[in-house]
């Protein structure tokens, strides 16, 4: 299993039960997981090509799509931040 | 350093008195509260609801205070930052610096809150009569936060 999170706007579109799914068959790289998401969920995949999106895995900012996602980890989509 | 994600209402004041107890080491103290209003422009606002990502986002702004202490040269800083529903006239956010002298206190408060603006991870949505909306960082904010970091080279 892996576990997704959908933070600010995107929490908004991302449809409940996706947030502790089965590693998709042919998905082993976060730009892997990002396509397929958008495949399945075209809302969700309109939003995050909207804007900026960044990926954090097990809470470390990933900086490159074609890191790999193995069982177990969560992965978190954040759009623009608005703080203060 | 003392950084708090609190879903609960709290008291600037309160929180600033407790920050500065004690500490003879320090000539300056600044602080910023920033709070909820009731209307963005001709907007009314009810309520603000603010996202947290739990761990990372406290990990985050624990990195962004840390940086601007070391910076300015604070030997100690307070960040209080609210999360979850918040109404008009409450603090959403206390950050307060201690330094030697007055000016590095000011610039650290300063900074701090340019960065918080776009980088700390939260996120904010207005709820009112009109209906709800995401906020992100305006334009000008990114200039803001672009000029604190011109500063740090």
């Amino acid at each position: 299993m892996i576990h997704l999170v959908f933070l600010g706007k995107f929490g908004d579109v991302a449809p409940a039960g996706l947030g502790e799914i089965a590693l998709p068959t042919g998905v082993h790289t976060l730009g892997d997981l990002q396509h397929w998401l958008a495949q399945r969920e075209p809302l969700l995949g309109q939003a995050m090509a909207a804007t900026r999106t960044r990926l954090i895995v097990n809470q470390c900012v990933a900086h490159d799509l074609s890191q790999p996602i193995a069982d177990g980890d969560e992965i978190a989509f954040l759009p623009p931040m608005s703080g203060g | 350093m003392r950084v708090r994600v609190t879903a609960e209402t709290f008291d600037p004041q309160a929180e600033i008195a407790a920050f500065a107890a004690g500490r003879d080491d320090a000539g300056a103290l600044v602080s910023f509260v920033g709070t909820c209003r009731a209307k963005t422009g001709d907007v009314a606002v009810e309520t603000l609801r603010i996202d947290h990502y739990p761990g990372f986002s406290e990990k985050e702004i624990a990195r962004l205070a840390e940086e601007t202490a070391r910076r300015f040269d604070c030997p100690d800083l307070l960040v209080v930052h609210r999360v979850g529903v918040i109404h008009p006239g409450e603090a959403i956010v206390l950050v307060a610096a201690l330094s030697i002298h007055r000016a590095n206190a000011f610039k650290a408060v300063e900074s701090l809150m340019d960065y918080l603006k776009t980088d700390a991870p939260l996120w904010k949505k207005e709820s009112g009569p009109q209906g709800a909306r995401w906020i992100e960082p305006r334009p000008e904010d990114h200039a803001r936060r672009a000029k604190a970091e011109e500063g740090q080279r």
